[in-house]
């Protein structure tokens, strides 16, 4: 086998579950379309916010881009659920792992998962907006835009499932709703600028967010082996 | 030669005590047979030496090094838990192939070890409970350590397989410290040499097998005849005339006696295994 422990993961999540990754392609269908069917048949029509409605559309594909990606990234939490409760995490302790590392390899899961996912959905966004003659920049902006939005936002989401899944009393199947909410809370920024405020500003925030989750992210990593125990990570 | 050492270890769950005060030293290689009543420690004492347990208190030193700081002495152990730890989406070959890329060695090898060849393509998730039992043990020889810790590595195992497992630690343990926790009595005194007894937390003994005094052993005779005028045998249960003695030398006197009074004596067996007094007590 010999694979990426990453790559591992990523394969095993999928195997442990589907109605995610089918959850996911629904959310990054809808995301193309919007990116791409606004900008070809709604470009010059006037919105609330002085930015016309084919590039609202466009900017709010980059919540929905978000939201699959984190529906996406739910088997990988799963799958850390259910090694730890059937004893795998308790025996990459024994073999000398730390918390830290041990949440590496489930984030850089995630990390794979949500990269493969921009590649596919950047891809669709260009085959779509060629063959829908639509202009390429603003889905594409809204693509580049959703990837650093998503990155982050799975970043952080796994690293705080993971490291507070132990808070959760029903330990099995409860924590899915929970990151998909958290998911859900974060994006919502994303799912309202791009009818209130301008191109830029709308551009502005997306990336302020990304960072602002980002650092959230990096902290939860860093500080993770001293903010949880290793005796929470025993099934 | 290897040392384990647990001074004043303080340890547990949530801040929840379970080990109290423990102080152990281990210097021989050898099977050291851990006892004691559910809850009292057993596991929370493995998951400690293994590291995976911070100690709130004291520390676990393995030859010269702090388990709990020293990622590279926690390498050098191997630990069994009760979960079986193996990946049920996985065949049985793809979990321990999982696992050599983690530790190190060759799945190949014990599959064969175990006798698991027959099941290398079977999901795990299709094993009996004794299967994946056997394959949670085969992925702690994956590759051979100084310090074995094996929480019931036996249970939910038949009798043969149980001894296909006890017969590679009793080898492993010529050079090697092997930590052993069982409920089934037969099989620590048949194992062990040593004994640890764990009551409360605490190290309630910790000594060779051979050492441990008891307070009545009850021997059981079987005869052609009536022995109850030769020797103080006023009870027979299923055959045996049953006699209580301080100690094995005296059984022996007695077995002499009745060879000298023409006594044919077919079967001279313990009646209770020695460990069972311990473990009540405990």
């Amino acid at each position: 086998m010999g694979r990426d422990p990453g790559i591992i993961i990523v394969t095993r999540g999928f195997a442990l579950s589907k109605s995610y990754i089918v959850f996911a392609t629904f959310f990054a269908a809808m995301a193309i379309l919007t990116a791409n069917f606004g900008n070809a048949f709604l470009g010059g029509v006037p919105g609330n916010s002085g930015i016309d409605v084919g590039t609202s559309l466009s900017l709010l594909s980059v919540a929905l881009t978000a939201i699959a990606a984190v529906t996406l990234t739910t088997s990988v939490i799963l799958l850390y659920v259910y090694d730890k409760n059937n004893g795998v995490l308790e025996y990459f302790l024994s073999l000398g792992m730390n918390q830290g590392d041990i949440y590496k390899r489930y984030l850089k899961a995630g990390v794979i998962l949500v990269s493969l996912l921009m590649i596919a959905v950047a891809v669709a966004n260009v085959a779509v907006g060629l063959i829908l003659r639509g202009d390429l920049t603003v889905p594409l902006e809204a693509s580049a835009l959703a990837a650093a939005l998503s990155l982050s936002l799975v970043s952080f989401d796994t690293m705080a499932m993971m490291t507070f899944s132990s808070l959760q009393k029903p330990r099995a199947g409860a924590n899915q709703p929970l990151g998909l909410a958290l998911g859900g809370l974060l994006v919502v920024p994303a799912y309202l600028t791009p009818w209130t405020l301008p191109f830029v500003a709308v551009v502005v925030v997306d990336l302020a967010e990304a960072v602002v989750i980002a650092a959230l992210a990096i902290a939860l990593f860093v500080f993770s082996s001293k903010l949880i125990s290793r005796e929470k990570l025993l099934p | 030669m290897h040392t384990l050492e647990l001074r004043n270890v303080n340890s547990g769950y949530d801040k929840k005590t379970v080990l109290h005060d423990v102080n152990l030293t281990i210097h021989e290689p050898s099977i050291y047979v851990v006892l004691g009543p559910n809850g009292a420690g057993k596991t929370t004492l493995f998951r400690t030496i293994a590291g995976i347990l911070e100690p709130y208190s004291g520390e676990v030193v393995f030859d010269g090094e702090n388990v709990t700081s020293s990622r590279d002495v926690r390498k050098r152990i191997n630990y069994l838990s009760h979960y079986n730890a193996i990946p049920e989406e996985m065949t049985v070959y793809n979990a321990l192939t999982f696992y050599a890329n983690v530790q190190g060695g060759s799945a190949e090898e014990v599959l064969a070890l175990l006798h698991l060849q027959e099941l290398r393509d079977t999901k795990v998730s299709d094993l009996s409970q004794g299967q994946k039992k056997r394959v949670s043990v085969a992925k702690v020889f994956l590759r051979e350590r100084d310090l074995y810790l094996m929480d019931e590595p036996t249970s939910n195992l038949d009798p043969g397989y149980s001894k296909e497992i006890r017969d590679i630690l009793i080898k492993l343990s010529k050079d090697k410290i092997v930590l052993y926790s069982t409920h089934n009595l037969y099989e620590a005194s048949d194992i062990g040499t040593n004994l640890i007894l764990i009551k409360d937390g605490t190290i309630a003994l910790a000594d060779k097998i051979a050492n441990i005094k008891l307070r009545e052993y009850r021997v059981g005779i079987r005869t052609s005849t009536d022995i109850s005028k030769i020797v103080d045998a006023k009870r027979v249960e299923q055959g045996y005339y049953v006699l209580s003695v301080s100690n094995p030398e005296e059984a022996g006197r007695i077995l002499t006696k009745l060879i000298e009074n023409g006594v044919l004596v077919t079967e001279m067996r313990q009646l209770e295994n020695p460990l069972q007094e311990l473990f009540e007590t405990a």
